[in-house]
């Protein structure tokens, strides 16, 4: 009876682990079958994006549940171009730590959600060339006391999973302790109900939070010094980012990009802000 | 597919620190659980006035609302009208909640079980109320109630995974931080499993071979 059980037990761990390499070797060979190329959207005669749901002004929702912003009326764009009608999109909301999981899986086409380059993410999906420039600061209560990002040691800083400013202060700040949560919502509501000290993220995000909520102020250092934004494909699908960074230059030359900000960003960033301080038109990193 | 087993290496005492973490959170709501659903039994056992009512409230709501939604509640609704929770009181607050509903069902299909006869005979006997929960019944409906109980345990341990919503370090929360800061996802969903199923495999043996023991009498094994 025992070593029937036992067997039972041993039999159902390798079924497991059956299952997990199983999984691994399909999502490998989607590779090959090259799943977001050009042909295989316009026979589906969908692009499939994954975009934020909760980030304005790049990527959110409006009452009706539309996704407009920044990065979502670009896809829109992109799937007028391409496949002939702007509707021929398929909006799949992601969260900062699923932007690189979701292109290695093949669940989408393009990540558009604000993604900033980073050497680390070059190794994982290939960035076509970048639509925007962002930094990541620090906003902090101004009850808090902190005025420098030394003052930061030992303060409890909330970021979102996945994030540049997540990275970077895991790896650089082990002094300072981080309560991390996998929504951008949710750290801000973290934030406001004072469960940490500060939220590092990047900081057109901030900035356009902050106009709406008083009582927190941007530390004026940067924690790392400005990086691209950029779409990004999946590792190897050179055809999409090479379509993708044509599209941007013909974009460029009808200043499409500035004309998103206006609608947008400017509010978010204050009208005395230089479109160009943001956007990134002729595709040079 | 090239799993990077280095990287899996170095971070195992991590998934070991967060697998403790995950048990304890597990351990503790099923006590917090068991306390809270051997009073409840004992308030619809005795018919208690009122305390009945609310019990049964309470059982109710445990058992048709998702646990995320009761932890999203008290994590992000109370602050909202002035309550601030720590993480750890949120998550065993609403793991007790829904522990508690659960085992108090399974507690009370163990009372319904036991036979109307035993307990007429006990007040045949002139055994007082009180003696004939005591040494007649809860020694019956417990027996009764163990697989279901320890079913309810698993349950309660697995449910464990949802309170990394709320910035608790256990294991899936340790899993997705490191695949959001390396982007190894298959190796770190794999470690997370294969911790689970240390934790699991003999856990469901050692309760399948306790189930076994108390049900000797019964089965005649």
């Amino acid at each position: 009876m025992k070593k029937k059980k036992l067997g039972t037990l041993i039999l159902s761990a390798l079924l497991l682990i059956g299952v997990l390499a199983g999984c691994g070797n399909s999502a490998d060979g989607g590779n090959k079958s090259a799943a977001g190329s050009l042909d295989a959207i316009k026979k589906r005669g969908k692009l499939i994006v994954g975009v934020f749901s909760d980030k304005p002004p790049f990527g959110f929702t409006d009452e009706k549940g539309n996704y407009i912003g920044f990065d979502n009326d670009l896809a829109k764009r992109f799937a007028k171009d391409l496949l002939g009608d702007e509707s021929k999109v398929e909006f799949v909301p992601v969260e900062p730590a699923s932007r690189i999981p979701y292109l290695q899986s093949d669940k989408v086409d393009l990540i558009l959600a604000n993604m900033t380059v980073t050497d680390a993410r070059k190794e994982q999906v290939d960035f076509t060339n970048p639509t925007m420039k962002v930094a990541t600061q620090v906003l902090v209560s101004d009850k808090s006391g902190i005025k420098t990002l030394d003052d930061l040691k030992g303060k409890k800083i909330i970021v979102t999973k996945g994030t540049t400013a997540d990275i970077y202060l895991t790896e650089h700040r082990k002094d300072v302790e981080l309560i991390k949560y996998d929504k951008n919502t949710e750290s801000l509501q973290a934030l406001k109900d004072g469960r940490g000290d500060g939220y590092a993220q990047d900081n057109f995000i901030l900035i356009s939070w902050a106009k709406d909520n008083p009582g927190f102020h941007l530390i004026d250092e940067k924690l790392e010094k400005e990086a691209p934004i950029a779409p990004a494909v999946k590792k190897g699908n050179t055809e999409l980012r090479d379509w993708v960074n044509k599209e941007l230059q013909t974009l460029g030359k009808e200043h499409y990009l500035i004309e998103l900000y206006n609608k947008y960003v400017k509010d978010a960033l204050g009208a005395d802000t230089d479109p160009y301080e943001v956007i990134t038109e002729d595709g040079k990193i | 597919m090239q799993l990077d087993t280095d990287f899996m290496t170095r971070h195992i005492p991590d998934f070991v620190h967060a697998a403790g973490l995950s048990l304890s959170i597990g351990g503790i709501a099923i006590l917090l659980s068991l306390s809270v659903a051997c009073i409840y039994s004992a308030i619809l056992f005795f018919q208690v006035p009122i305390l009945k009512g609310f019990v049964r409230a309470h059982v109710e709501v445990a058992r048709n609302t998702p646990l995320l939604i009761q932890l999203f509640f008290l994590y992000y609704g109370l602050p909202s009208i002035g309550i601030k929770l720590s993480s750890m009181t949120v998550v065993f607050i609403a793991m007790t909640f829904l522990g508690g509903g659960y085992f108090t069902e399974v507690f009370r299909s163990g009372l319904d079980a036991v036979t109307k006869t035993q307990a007429e005979s006990g007040l045949a006997l002139g055994l007082s109320r009180m003696q004939l929960f005591r040494y007649v019944i809860m020694p019956q409906a417990f027996r009764i109630s163990i697989p279901a109980l320890f079913a309810n345990f698993i349950f309660l341990l697995k449910e464990t995974t949802i309170v990394s919503a709320v910035a608790v370090p256990e294991l899936l929360y340790t899993t997705t931080s490191y695949i959001s800061l390396y982007y190894k996802t298959y190796e770190m969903l794999l470690m997370m499993t294969i911790c689970y199923l240390i934790i699991f495999l003999p856990l469901s043996f050692l309760l399948s071979c306790i189930e076994r023991r108390y049900q000797y009498g019964t089965h005649g094994h």
